[in-house]
């Protein structure tokens, strides 16, 4: 019988440093996909202490609005409109129509239950988390939906040559990387800095610390702790409803059940970072998708989620508070 | 003295207990041979068919594997909607929702429709693994099932559901030996990657089609892969060696595996998909040059047309086609037990058992009978031979093609 350890060097070596490249970039795409999620988690757990497990099926909802923008303007492979500006509108109406239903689901189901347990919140959250996915599971049936990226603006789609998108960029050691996996990861990254930014330099962000720190104390200081707690939910639904559209354009195919593994592997992402901290979600989210690139690709199908999972136990094992998270501080 | 005297009592009480335990073990013994043999009084009683009687159709219409669920269930009720406007006895289908792969899901559903004394036969449930655990529940209650998507060579070639189990689909190893043939012969591949989907209709495909490669000299990868879950197969591609002839996927989410084969061609390779019954969805899977087997489905029939049109929205949805097939051989076997006005589960299994629907009448392209006993590949409760498998190629307009 064949050690599993001899069998992964083997495919180690017949991988090569190519094989080595092409797991790093997959991982690469992924992992910025899975920390746009784990951000909503985050930016929400670090104002309000809850687990808004809605977040995921607001990211599918996302991705179903950026594919309703895409059919209104004659769908995949040949738009009526120049695929540029047809892209950008699909994240411009996906991330305000995600924000609005953050806000929307902040404000009937989160805000009346604030003062109530958190096992009752989180309970809602999770209902929240079924009323979505079966909302639109009645209100488009349960067939996947093809954005079919692959052929989009492509010349000659009868053939199925492939479209732009999906055309090689650049190279590196053999390894080609297509465009839109660089637009899902430049995209990515302008949003985490524009976050971060924002936390960090303006007001709302300031406020937003603020009323994470002490609702009590923020109120008192003349913040409105109801409209920042809105505007959280608004950006963190507006990065899921962007994760969405970059979810289709990246693997075409969207059904009303994606939000549930993806939001669980955002979840892992931002518990893996330190839960509450935004440079967290990122670095967790990058690792959690490059861990299960590699594990699928070094050991098979079967051993990603089982990697993913490992990796969450042993940093929860040696680091409770995730690689960024803080120890917060009690009064006594 | 003491013990002499002790010792009868002690030999009593040690008689009584032994004799005690022979009993409950006797009545255990009675009940499980009886619970394991035939099932218990559910199947003789008669109810009155009236002019509706109801049929169990399990399905799994939520969860991941909700888009197939719910091509089973349109295609059900189409069955059911042209079945009452041709027939004085209408039937009705009472939907289980198995949620696959919740197995425990699966066994919830069967009982509910096993203890529901209304119905007397149940199409579904989809997945072998559901079949496999939902036996135990439908055999108390005396009630066939009939799958249109099980095809797990075992449940029938092993014996133990014997006139309780039927299904309007060929088995695993009628379609593996078939696919295989075609990838020695024609495709000629020498190097082919087995990718299982990691559920029990793909697995035991796979496992058949890998065994019959290697016998006859095929080398053969085998990667793995949930299709459910898995919204990223760009790890899995880079595992695909370059000189790859074929990669065989039998897989159920036609959608997954043409994400996967349009991942495999930006990578720049070029092996042949090639999949099972599963991936005949020409709305879904149509990339250029793949294969796929199925059965000899007549695309233009009036039945499959009507389909389109109505419940389908233009989808010809066939993978839910068998269990059509299946509630029209549910409904003929319910309608002949009622020719009395009255009909008993048990005589609606042997009135299915009986089924013989001619190759005019049938959508599957060959007549429907059942197989009586274990005869390899075939087992009881398959459709007897000439049911099999015929190869499809996906052409350049993403048509499917007749090419073996």
């Amino acid at each position: 019988m064949e050690l599993p350890l001899l069998s992964v060097l083997d495919t180690v070596r017949d991988l090569g440093w190519s094989g080595a490249v092409e797991l790093f970039r997959n991982g690469l795409a992924l992992g910025s996909l899975y920390a746009l999620i784990a951000l909503g988690y985050t930016m929400v757990y670090g104002i309000l202490k809850l687990l808004n497990f809605a977040h995921g099926d607001v990211y599918m909802v996302g991705a179903f609005i950026g594919f309703g923008v895409l059919n209104a303007f004659g769908g995949s492979p040949s738009p009526t409109i120049a695929i540029l500006p047809l892209i950008v509108l699909m994240f411009l109406v996906a991330m305000l129509g995600a924000g609005a239903l953050g806000v929307v689901i902040e404000r009937f189901a989160y805000r009346p239950l604030r003062s109530s347990s958190r096992l009752t919140v989180l309970i809602t959250a999770l209902g929240v988390s079924f009323f979505l996915q079966n909302s639109m599971l009645l209100l488009f049936g349960a067939q996947f939906r093809s954005y079919q990226s692959f052929q989009l603006g492509s010349d000659n789609p009868a053939a199925f040559e492939p479209g732009p998108l999906v055309e090689p960029l650049f190279t590196i050691g053999g390894v080609s990387f297509q465009r839109i996996q660089i637009a899902v990861l430049a995209t990515s990254v302008a949003l985490m800095v524009a976050l971060t930014l924002l936390v960090a330099k303006t007001t709302l962000g300031k406020a937003m610390r603020a009323t994470a720190y002490d609702h009590e104390a923020a109120a008192m200081m003349g913040i409105d702790v109801n409209r920042v707690i809105a505007a959280t939910f608004f950006i963190g639904s507006v990065l899921a409803g962007a994760a969405g559209v970059m979810f289709g354009l990246m693997f075409s195919q969207i059904n009303h059940f994606m939000g549930f593994y993806a939001g669980l592997k955002g979840f892992t992402a931002a518990v893996v970072g330190g839960i509450g901290s935004i440079p967290g979600a990122m670095l967790g989210g990058l690792l959690v998708g490059l861990v299960e690139s590699y594990a699928q690709g070094y050991l098979g199908g079967q051993w990603s989620d089982i990697a993913v999972f490992a990796i969450l136990i042993i940093v929860l094992l040696v680091r409770p508070t995730g690689l960024l998270g803080a120890r917060a501080i009690q009064k006594v | 003295m003491e013990k002499t005297g002790h010792q009868p009592r002690v030999y009593a009480a040690l008689g009584g207990l032994l004799s005690a335990l022979l009993a409950v073990a006797a009545v255990l013994g009675a009940t499980a041979t009886r619970s394991a043999a035939a099932p218990a009084a559910a199947d003789s009683a008669a109810i009155t068919c009236g002019n509706r009687v109801s049929i169990g159709f399990a399905a799994p219409v939520t969860g991941p594997a909700g888009p197939l669920g719910q091509q089973m269930q349109r295609w059900g009720k189409f069955a059911e909607t042209r079945w009452n406007r041709a027939h004085r006895l209408d039937i009705r289908l009472v939907l289980g929702d198995t949620q696959l792969p919740d197995t425990a899901q699966a066994v919830r559903v069967a009982e509910n429709l096993a203890s529901n004394q209304q119905i007397l036969a149940v199409v579904g449930p989809a997945g072998s693994q559901e079949v496999e655990v939902s036996t135990a529940p439908f055999r108390r209650g005396g009630v066939a099932n009939i799958s249109g998507t099980a095809t797990a060579t075992a449940l029938t070639t092993s014996g133990k559901r014997r006139g309780f189990f039927f299904r309007t689909v060929p088995n695993d190893d009628q379609q593996a030996a078939r696919a295989v043939a075609y990838m020695r012969r024609t495709l000629r591949a020498s190097r082919v990657v087995v990718v299982d989907a990691q559920n029990s209709y793909s697995v035991g495909l796979s496992d058949s089609v890998q065994r019959l490669l290697r016998a006859a000299g095929a080398s053969v990868q085998r990667e793995s892969v949930n299709e459910a879950t898995v919204t990223d197969f760009s790890s899995l591609v880079t595992r695909i060696p370059d000189d790859t002839q074929v990669v065989y996927v039998p897989w159920q989410l036609a959608a997954k595996a043409q994400q996967f084969g349009e991942q495999l061609r930006a990578s720049g390779r070029n092996a042949t998909l090639f999949g099972g019954d599963g991936l005949y969805s020409p709305d879904d899977f149509k990339l250029p040059g793949s294969h796929v087997t199925a059965f000899p489905v007549a695309l233009g029939n009036p039945t499959i047309r009507a389909y389109q049109r109505g419940p389908g929205r233009g989808s010809s949805d066939l993978f839910g086609l068998p269990s059509y097939v299946a509630v029209e051989v549910a409904a003929r076997a319910v309608e002949k037990a009622c020719a009395n006005g009255e009909a008993t589960r048990a005589e609606v299994r042997r009135f299915i058992n009986r089924t013989n629907i001619p190759k005019a009448q049938s959508l599957l392209g060959f007549p429907i009978r059942f197989q009586q006993r274990v005869k390899r590949p075939l087992g009881p409760g398959d459709m007897r031979t000439p049911a099999t498998y015929i190869v499809y190629r996906i052409n350049a307009n993403g048509q499917f093609v007749k090419v073996g």
